[in-house]
Formats: C-alpha cells, structure tokens, sequence
C-alpha cells in the first residue's frame, strides 16, 4: 500500500512539474504593459494565453479602478490601440491618480496590476531624422554631420507638458555594436569624424526626463556620402601607426647613441652614462700580483701594512702583546722536542728562535733590532727578504693558533702556513680560540704531518704538538700542549661552546677539547685527546689523512692525561724542507664530537668523528 | 456683436501698452533696469521644480533599496497622501483650462502644503543610522529647494500679475473677479497654513519611502504646472 502511496504522489508532483512549467501547455492571461506615450492618455496591453485551446472560449475584461472609486470599470475603448489592449482617453486619463486594471473572465481574476499614469510614461520615436555635411577633412577622408530630428508628434513638448530626452545610436553598416551618446535634450546633435568611404546608420529613442526607461527607436537613417559625391573611394587606408619602424629606428638610435658615447674623448661624460666598477685596490699592492698569484709577494707587503695587522688583531687584542720570554724553560723543551722529533740539532736556532720571540706581538714589523736571521716578522717586512725566510715566517705565523707553553711534550701539530704573522701563544695560557685569520684563505695551506713516534715520551705526549716556532734554518719547533690546564679548559670550552660546523677550518683546539672532554667523560681510550694547545690548529688533509692512534702509546698516560692519537701530517708546502710525520691511524672519536670554528674542516671532523 | 470688434481693437491697445510700459521701465541704458524677463524667471522657477523632482527621484530610488517595499504590489494604491485631498488639476485640459490665478494659486498651496512636513521628515530620517549620507544631504537640500521654489514662484507670480492684472483690467473684465480670489487666497495663505499643519499630522504616520512617492508625484505636478503657466502667461506662445 505504502509503494502505492508513493507512486501516485509521485505521478502528481510530475504532472504539476508539468502543468507549471512548459510554455506548450497552459499559460494565463496576464498584463504585459501599460504605457502612456504623452502623459495624457494611456492604452494597456495583456495576452490571452492558451486557455482558449483547453477550454471554452472565454471573453476577457479589463476592469480599472482609480483609487479614491469603489467600482471596477470596464475598459472603455477595446479598439483603438489594437488587439488584447485597452485604450483610455484623455477624459479618462487622470495623471497623478493612482490606478488599477485586472484582467477577468466571468469572475475569474487573471491579473491585476497598479500603477499610476505618471510613472509609465513611454514616448513615441522621434520622427523626421535628417542629416546635413558640416564639413570634411583636408584630405577628404573624414566628414562631420548634423543630425536632426523632430519630437515624437504625439508629446506636446512644445507646451511643455512633457520634457523629452534623446539618445542617438549609430554605426557603420557592416558593423555589429551600436555607438551611443549622451542623451541629451536637443533635437539636433552633431557627429564628427565620420569616414567618407563608409556608409552609416542612425536611430534615435526618448524618454521623459525623469524617468529612466526609453521608448521605441526611431526608423534607421542611412548615411551615405557617396550620394554628395564626397566619397573618396580612390583614398587609401588610413595607416596604422608604424610600430615596427619606430621600434627599429629608436633601437639603432639607441645603439648609435651607446657607441658614440663610448667612443667619445669626454671622460666626464663617459662617467655619467657608463660609472666605472669600483676595482678592489689596496694601496701599495699591484692588483697584477693578485691576479698572478704571487702570494709571497702580496703576502709580504701586506704583512708590513699596520692597518692590516691592526685588522686581523682587532679581535686578539692580547696577542699583540705577547712578548716572548726567552729564558722560558718551555722553549728550551720544545727546542728538544723539536729535536728529537726532527733529529736535528737545533740549539742554534733555539736561540734564535728565543731571540726572535722577543718581537713577536710587536705592532711595528720592521724594527731594526730584530736580527736578521731571527724569523721576525721584521724579516718579512724586507722586501729582499728571501722566499725561504718568508716561507718560514709563514710557517711561523701558523703557528698564531699554538700555544707552545702549555705544552710540555711537543708532538707534532698542524700549521696553517696561511698566517702571515708571528703569534706566539707560549704564555698564553688563555684557552681562548680564535678564529683563524682571513689571510688565510688564500695562501696555500700547509699541511704538517706530524709523526708521532713513540720514542717521544708518550706519556707527556699531546694528542698534537703545535709548531711553536720554525727555524731560520726550516725546521719546525713543536711543542706539546699542557694536558691538564687545556683538559680542564677543554672541558669547560667544549660544552660551553657551540660549535658550528660548516666546511671552514677549525681551531683544532677546540676540536681536540671536544674529544677530550667526550672521551673523558666516556672515558673511552680509543679517543685520544691530551692537553692540547687550544690554539693549534690543522688543516683538513692533514686531520684527513693522518689521524694517528696514539692508543698504543697512551697506554701509560697519567691520570689526568688522555692516551694521545697523532694522526696529523704537517705538509708545508713552501718549505724546501718538509715535514712529514708519518701520522698513525687514530680511531674515530666520540660522535659527540662538536666542532667550532677553526681550521678543521668538516670533512677532517667526519673522519675523525663516526 | 458690435462687441467682438470692439473687444478686438481693446486688445490691440493693449498689447501697445505693455510695450509701451516695458519699455518706460526697461529702456535701454537705465542702470535699475534688471535685464531678467519674466520669461527668464519663469524658466529659472521651472529649472528649479525640474531638478526638485529629479533629487525626489533620486532619493525615492534609496529609499527603496532600504527600505524594501511590501511584497504586496496592490498595496502601493492605498497609499495616502496628505495632499491627496487637494483639488488640483488631472490633465493638460484641465491645467489650461482653469484660470491661471487658479493654477498658481494650486501650485502655492501645493508648495506650502510641503513645507512643513518635509522639514519634520528631515529631523526624523536624521535619526536612520543605516541611510547614507548621501540620501540625508538629498532629503535636506529638497526641503530648502522647495522652500527656494515657493519664493520664487511668488516673486514671478508678483511680476507677472502686472500681466496678469494688466491683461485682466484691458482684456478680460471678466475675470476680474477671479483677480480677488487669487489676492484673497494669495492673501489668505496664513489661514490655509492652519490645514497645513493638520495635514502634516497625517504625513508622519506614512513610511518614509511612501512620503517621498507622494512627494514626487507632487513635484511633478508643480513643474507640469509652471510649465503651462509659463506658456499661458507669455502671449508669444499659443497655449
């Protein structure tokens, strides 16, 4: 039964959509419009529909009523205005009344509208358009008209009793948009510009002033100036602007414009149009040296430069100020380690070495006092000073990051040749890194292996020696580093710096601190990190390559002390005289190893790290 | 019908007389002499209803995009003016067939009759937050036009009377008498004010938008009915 209910509701709702909808099947009679074209009578207009297929035919009415009446009225002129339409006169046209109209059957009430006659008041076209040639243009391509009109006959605007608006519409003949204009009151407008060859056509409308809807437009007027035989068919085309021969004109323009100034004698002029680059000059430096790469050169000059020392010192203000003891023990150790590591006798250039630390620190490089064999920078300063001396000063000066005398033992410890001046740390008990100096990117770098050899006192062994000072005679002094300060120190600056890693060097200070104190705390044997010299420094090939394991030899270190790893080969690579250390293999530190900033680079720190 | 002729010959010396008069008041090189013509203020006074009922258009229009009206179209015919119940010409005939007295005296009545309660619907559409200002400075600028236009049309009424009565005295004796009723209701217009007010009572129980239809329908009336006055009092014209 339910099924059943369903179908028949849905049969119904289907023949309403039906029914309501669709224009073949029924429609209503309703009003369309009611319109006054003069404000003194008014016709209304309705469609019957399709009753009359469907039912018996049926005659419709309209009723009016004004407002202030209580009777509905039948039209009262069913003819005039045509079919479907009722017509009512000026007697019964009152224009500020309010009225309504329905449209009926019998009694059946199809539609009902109300309106009053002032608000659908719809002019008529205007009649009697025409035009007349103003003028042409000189070359008889162009033409202005007048057009004009007369109002539509039925509006007595002469009276006044309606005021009317125009709107003019026109176009070319082939043409699909109608131009507009402004509506305007006149009965006569002006067009301008037309072209002669074209034919054109017009139509007007109006409206009421005040309202907003237009009536019906007027008949089309053609336009044609062929019939005043002013047509200039034999005229050509009006051209289009020449883009392309402007764009190509204004580009040789342009270029000739360039070449001329580059060309021109005029300096000043050349200045304004083309600046000069700023060229990196530093005064006294030839920039041909630069570019050929003669770094021993440029490396000297900029060495005697006091604004440039100044500048790389800003930072290490206490390095300035070192001055080397030369009665200091430590030297004279590391003047044995130094020995011992090169087999070399050494005590000459120990006291030159002593004598030379005197100036180290000085701000003035080209003190008189210095001797001239001492690796002093004042060495360096001379022009004539020879490669060698200056390739030892700059191993010297790689030695800025050591700090020889916290180091007992000497071990063989990286240099970065790139430094270029004498900074002896040797008192220095700062465990304070610095960053390695600019100049340093350039030069080659020096990769010292260092070879550990077991002979050394394995015990006082550093997990690297730092070369604390290089001979006049080429031979690299290395010092070990203090192992309990720099543990301690190393502790401490390892977690409580933050270290970056990024592919520059590294303070293999810092480095090693790290691994100490990681190892330490792991107490892990295999990572061998002593007392350091928290300012040595490696370069990456030689932490690379050379990473020793001084397991082996730490085996009996003291307590406080790590087992040291040699792993580091010192290369330097200006000296007629190398050193190689042969580096054994050191066993990858603690993973928590951090690097910060110095010259180890990232790749040493993987290798040394797991 | 001896009569006709005579009457005729009148009118011609009439027409030579107000040359003549116009032309003692407003010779050539008299400084006085204001160049404005009747004709002139007359077009001024109609510009002026013109553009009165374009602003009422105007504001009709905003008012009934905030104000929606009643869904129920029928219902637009009940609405009631207060002035509904004036006695003002429906049509052109009509508007020419009365007497011009007649017809300016409508068109005052009709301009007095707004001047009040447009003043109240202005203190009263100042309270619509949501209006804009737009429709509040329209609202304003009608009453004070309105108020503009009633002394303007007495000013050319005043001007043109020397016509009129002119016309009155040599060419219609008989109208003399509608001559006392202009300047009795002319007069008068202090006690007419008295239905003015009882009016305006009405005119605030409408809605807003609807006192402004009313409104404007009555602008309208006022500009149709210059415009005819206008061209019956100009003798150039074959009104």
């Amino acid at each position: 039964m339910d099924l059943w209910h369903l179908l028949f509701t849905l049969a119904l709702i289907c023949a309403n959509d039906s029914l309501s909808a669709g224009d073949d099947l029924l429609q209503w009679p309703q009003i369309s419009k009611c319109r006054s074209p003069e404000m003194e009578t008014f016709s209304c207009f309705w469609t019957a529909g399709n009753l009359y297929n469907l039912t018996v035919p049926r005659i419709l009415q309209l009723l009016y009523k004004k407002s202030n009446e209580e009777d509905w009225k039948e039209c009262p002129d069913y003819v005039t205005s045509g079919q479907n339409s009722c017509y009512f006169n000026a007697s019964y046209t009152s224009v500020w009344t309010p009225y309504c109209v329905q449209l009926v059957s019998k009694n059946e009430v199809y539609d009902k509208k109300c309106f009053s006659v002032d608000e659908i008041v719809l002019p008529d076209p205007p009649v009697h358009l025409n035009w007349t040639l103003l003028n042409t243009s000189q070359t008889g391509i162009h033409g202005d008209i007048q057009v004009r009109w007369d109002p539509p006959p039925t509006a007595d605007v002469r009276k006044g009793w309606i005021t009317l608006e125009y709107e003019l519409q026109y176009k070319e003949v082939n043409e699909t948009k109608w131009k507009e204009l402004k509506p305007r009151l006149s009965t006569m407008v002006p067009l301008y510009s037309l072209k002669t060859a074209r034919d054109y056509e017009i139509r007007i409308r109006s409206r009421q002033r005040t309202s907003e809807k237009f009536g019906e437009f007027s008949e089309i007027l053609y336009v044609s100036f062929s019939q005043l035989g002013i047509g200039c068919d034999h005229c050509t085309e009006e051209v289009e602007f020449p883009w392309f021969l402007v764009l190509v004109f204004g580009v040789c323009g342009l270029a000739v414009t360039v070449i001329s100034v580059m060309l021109s004698k005029q300096p000043r002029l050349k200045m304004l149009i083309f600046p000069p680059v700023p060229v990196p000059k530093i005064k006294g430096i030839d920039p041909d040296l630069l570019k050929k790469g003669k770094l021993d050169e440029v490396n000297s000059i900029l060495a005697c430069h006091d604004n440039y020392k100044t500048q790389l010192y800003s930072d290490d203000l206490w390095v300035e100020f070192i001055e080397l003891d030369i009665e200091d023990p430590d030297e004279k150790n590391r003047a044995s380690d130094t020995d011992r590591l090169l087999s070399e006798d050494h005590l000459k250039s120990h006291s030159s070495l002593g004598a030379k630390d005197d100036d180290s620190g000085r701000a003035s490089c080209c003190e008189p006092d210095i001797p001239e064999t001492d690796f002093s920078a004042s060495d360096t300063c001379d022009a004539t000073s020879d490669s060698d001396q200056f390739k030892k000063a700059a191993e010297k000066e790689d030695l800025l990051c050591l700090d020889r005398q916290d180091n007992d033992e000497s071990l063989p410890s990286l240099a970065n040749t790139d430094l270029q001046h004498q900074h002896r740390n040797t008192q220095s008990e700062n465990s304070h890194p610095w960053a390695p100096f600019g100049n340093s990117v350039e030069s080659p770098h020096l990769s010292v292996h260092t070879q550990v050899s077991n002979q050394n006192s394995l015990a006082s062994t550093d997990f690297y020696a730092q070369v604390s000072d290089i001979t006049p005679a080429g031979r690299v002094v290395l010092s070990p580093g203090q192992k309990s300060k720099l543990g301690r120190a190393q502790r401490e600056g390892c977690t409580e710096q933050n270290f970056t890693m990024d592919n520059t060097y590294f303070c293999e200070a810092d480095v090693k601190k790290c691994i100490v104190v990681t190892s330490h705390e792991e107490n892990e044997p295999h990572v061998q990190e002593q007392g350091y010299n928290e300012d040595a420094y490696f370069t990456t090939e030689s932490l690379t390559t050379t990473v020793a394991n001084l397991g082996a030899s730490t085996a009996a270190p003291p307590s406080s002390e790590m087992p040291v790893a040699d792993y580091t080969s010192i290369h330097i690579v200006q000296s007629p005289q190398g050193l190689v250390l042969n580096a054994t293999a050191l066993p990858v530190p603690d993973k928590e190893f951090n690097v910060s900033c110095g010259y180890v680079s990232t790749d040493q720190l993987n290798k040394i790290m797991p | 019908m001896a009569a006709a002729p005579a009457r005729a010959a009148g009118r011609a010396d009439a027409v030579a007389a107000l040359a003549l008069l116009w032309l003692l008041v407003c010779a050539p090189g008299n400084a006085g002499c204001h160049p404005l013509t009747v004709a002139d203020l007359f077009d001024r006074v109609i510009r002026h209803s013109g553009r009165i009922h374009s602003l009422s258009t105007a504001l009709y229009a905003e008012l009934e995009k905030h104000f929606p009206p009643r869904d129920n179209e029928l219902g637009r015919p009940a609405r009631k003016c207060h002035t509904s119940g004036m006695l003002t010409p429906n049509g052109k005939e009509y508007a020419q067939k009365i007497p011009r007295e007649e017809l300016t005296h409508v068109i005052l009545k009709l301009l007095q009759a707004w001047k009040e309660p447009l003043s109240h619907f202005n203190q009263h559409i100042e309270h619509h937050q949501e209006l804009p200002d737009d429709s509040l400075s329209k609202a304003k600028q009608i009453s004070n036009m309105v108020h503009e236009l009633k002394t303007g049309v007495e000013k050319v009424t005043e001007k043109a009377r020397f016509f009129l009565q002119v016309e009155l005295l040599f060419l219609f004796p008989i109208q003399m008498q509608s001559m006392g009723i202009i300047s009795n209701s002319l007069n008068g217009m202090a006690s007419s004010e008295g239905t003015g007010l009882s009016i305006s009572n009405e005119a605030n129980m409408m809605s807003d938008s609807d006192f402004i239809h009313c409104f404007r329908r009555d602008s309208n009336k006022v500009q149709s009915y210059l415009k005819i006055l206008k061209c019956r009092i100009m003798p150039e014209n074959s009104c």
